[in-house]
């Protein structure tokens, strides 16, 4: 008997198990991400770490020459370049200003078309239209586009002090009229007034936020609204005690999004900045050294947010 | 008890042969639309239908109309910019501008070379993000949870943050210094003469691949590094493409495989005939944001594409030579000329997007997104 099973187990290593076959296979697909990520990606990364200690001098004839030069370009950029240090803090600054108007807006905007509505899929495909249409180098014409504004203030009344009713939609001055009774801070009017007013800017870069948070909600089993609904909840309520906690692991999903891509964007004005030095710069990396601080600010600002907001997430267990 | 019972039976009348007739005992109908449309519970309906109406409008009206004052200062006459009764209706209809952008600015070429590139690698990116996101949701394998923190690594380092590095390794493309090698090592045994006769001879794009130096194959200027990037699932927001492709394949039972490995499927079978066909609605939305990300692009343009030889969409914005002018509204017309530019970029991408658009929320929806 014993000696049976002996000749029976080296039979059974031939073939590899399900789980093992299976772990391979993983490795399979992942791999071409695997070579690109350590042959390609790495290096680059690197570099670029390793430029902004260095300078690059272009040898006549062709080639480059690195000379280390330690924290140099660090220093020049916070300590000797004028604008590099404003720059950041209004960067940072409208970032932290932006962020929520975006997020409200498309979570709003996504329970809006989650809706049942005659035309649904009509205003779907035109606020998708700016994820598609308005990036790379649209960006950059209508950031140079004087036409809009000109044509815009045919529907407005020239009141002769050079700027149009209708290039505000809102005015300031009723927004504050009807916060007046509200006793609430001065600095919250002026963020919302000027919120409105941004509403082109704040649509067109909440798309796939609009995306996530809409794919989000459909994952949301109608069986609980429905018990809700029973249990004599109002939409109000419906809303705070079921959709938000259901979709918050959405919101740290798009709050993370949200910083990462508005401070890669073309009209974020400190890459802007960091891609003029790029230009102006004659073989000094400055650009390099001021882009990794810029970027370990922002990851920091992320790792906080998320470390705070994930103590809030709800996540429905799933068996 | 009967008696009552009789009176409110519901009274059925034979018509014809086939057609009977029912009569109910109904509440007037000005009893029944008095309780249907003078609750509150309408009230609030109408309301919130109008408000909704109203602000869906707005905003559609703000996305659109960036896209209006294009198209309508597009056709306009230089004139048209100073008349102050002119605003959004040109009196002077014209074509120049088009016109001149077709001809003077190369219009068709920008757009052969730029459907080449962003078709080839949109197409790439989204086989290669399929394949990458597949493995990291359904297998279980030791590091699967470093790959994935290394996807969720490069969709947040910025490209803009490695733009001189990026450059610097494209520049001179090597990896593990095989390219060196071969041509320090390889010249005496192949001749350095094949090599470069090999090299063009599988040069399908049109730009050069003969630099062949030293340090490395000098690749800009060409589409390798764009492609190179999208085989490896790195280039713009890939990381994106594979985190929503990770979700809507997690979302698939596992069941579906398994009764295929049961009926012999082997793993890859497995994928391309089984998962690939049900992700069709996926496939085409990251194909539409590679597709139409890639073809507005101009950083990468920009940075890997140094001489105007290979000429792309992107670079096409310019005043054509015959418009130049410098009367009163030159600021107006330019910027209306760079519009209609703008207009002729984005006009192949609209009808992609009118095919696209469906499976766009299509595809979100089934993915059953989560971020757990």
């Amino acid at each position: 008997m014993t000696k049976d099973v002996k000749v029976k187990a080296p039979k059974k290593r031939k073939f590899a198990s399900l789980d093992k076959r299976k772990a391979r296979g993983g490795w399979l697909f992942v791999l071409p991400f695997v070579i690109g990520f350590v042959l390609v990606y790495l290096p680059i990364v690197i570099d670029s770490i390793k430029y902004s200690f260095y300078q690059i001098k272009v040898i006549t004839g062709g080639g480059y020459q690195l000379i280390p030069v330690g924290w140099a370009n660090y220093k020049v950029a916070l300590l000797e370049d004028p604008n590099y240090v404003q720059t950041l803090l209004t960067g940072l600054q409208s970032l932290a200003l932006d962020i929520p108007m975006i997020l409200i807006f498309s979570l709003f905007m996504a329970v809006l078309l989650n809706q049942k509505m005659a035309g649904r899929a009509v205003f779907r495909a035109i606020f998708f239209i700016p994820v598609i249409l308005s990036t790379g180098i649209m960006e950059s014409i209508e950031a140079q586009n004087v036409l809009s504004g000109y044509m815009e203030e045919a529907s407005g009344i020239e009141d002769g002090s050079g700027q149009s009713a209708a290039s505000e939609i809102v005015s300031t001055m009723d927004i504050e009229k009807m916060f007046q009774g509200m006793a609430v801070g001065e600095g919250l009017v002026t963020y919302v007034s000027s919120a409105i007013n941004n509403i082109y800017n704040i649509v067109n870069r909440s798309g796939v936020q609009m995306l996530i948070f809409l794919a989000g909600l459909q994952s949301i089993s109608p069986a609980i609204y429905e018990s809700v609904q029973i249990d004599g909840a109002t939409a109000w309520e419906t809303f705070w005690k079921i959709t938000f906690p259901m979709i918050s692991p959405m919101i740290l999903v798009n709050a993370v999004y949200t910083i990462i891509d508005s401070f890669t964007t073309d009209s974020n004005k400190v890459m802007t900045f960091i891609a003029k030095t790029y230009q102006e710069a004659n073989g000094n990396v400055l650009s390099s050294a001021m882009a990794w601080m810029y970027f370990l600010i922002v990851i920091l600002i992320i790792a906080a947010f998320a470390g705070i907001f994930s103590a809030f997430v709800f996540y429905q267990r799933r068996d | 008890m009967n008696a009552q019972n009789v009176d409110n039976k519901p009274k059925v009348q034979k018509e014809t042969k086939n057609k009977i007739k029912v009569e109910f005992d109904r509440t007037p109908l000005k009893e029944r639309l008095k309780a249907k449309f003078l609750s509150l519970f309408f009230l609030k309906k109408v309301v919130w239908f109008v408000f909704r109406l109203v602000l869906l409008v707005g905003i559609s009206y703000i996305v659109l109309f960036p896209f209006f004052t294009k198209i309508a200062g597009s056709f306009m006459a230089p004139e048209d910019f100073v008349d102050v009764t002119v605003r959004l209706i040109p009196k002077h209809f014209t074509l120049d501008m088009y016109k001149a952008i077709w001809t003077e600015l190369n219009y068709f070429k920008a757009f052969t070379n730029t459907l080449l590139l962003s078709a080839s690698t949109a197409i790439i990116q989204t086989f290669v993000c399929c394949f990458v996101a597949y493995g990291l949701a359904k297998f279980k394998f030791k590091g699967n949870k470093f790959v994935f923190l290394a996807v969720i690594f490069s969709l947040v380092i910025p490209h803009q943050t490695l733009q001189l590095s990026l450059f610097m390794n494209f520049r001179y493309f090597d990896i593990l210094g095989i390219f060196q090698f071969l041509h320090g090592g390889g010249i005496n045994l192949f001749g350095k003469t094949i090599t470069n006769e090999f090299l063009s001879s599988i040069n399908i794009f049109p730009e050069t691949w003969e630099k062949f130096t030293t340090e490395g194959i000098v690749l800009t200027n060409t589409y390798w590094p764009l492609i190179i990037l999208s085989l490896c699932g790195l280039a713009f927001k890939n990381g994106l493409y594979i985190f929503m492709l990770r979700q809507f394949f997690r979302g698939v039972p596992d069941e579906l495989e398994e009764s295929a490995y049961i009926d012999g499927s082997g793993i890859i079978k497995t994928f391309i005939t089984i998962i690939l066909p049900l992700s069709v609605p996926m496939m085409i939305t990251v194909f539409l944001f590679a597709f139409s990300w890639q073809w507005t692009d101009d950083f990468y343009t920009n940075l890997f594409f140094t001489t105007t030889k290979t000429l792309l969409m992107p670079k096409i914005v310019d005043i054509p030579t015959s418009l130049t002018t410098d009367y009163a509204g030159q600021n107006l017309y330019y910027s209306a000329i760079r519009n209609t530019c703008g207009i002729m970029i984005i006009a192949p991408l609209v009808v992609v997007y009118l095919f696209c658009q469906k499976y766009l929320v299509q595809g979100i929806e089934r993915s059953g997104l989560t971020a757990d």
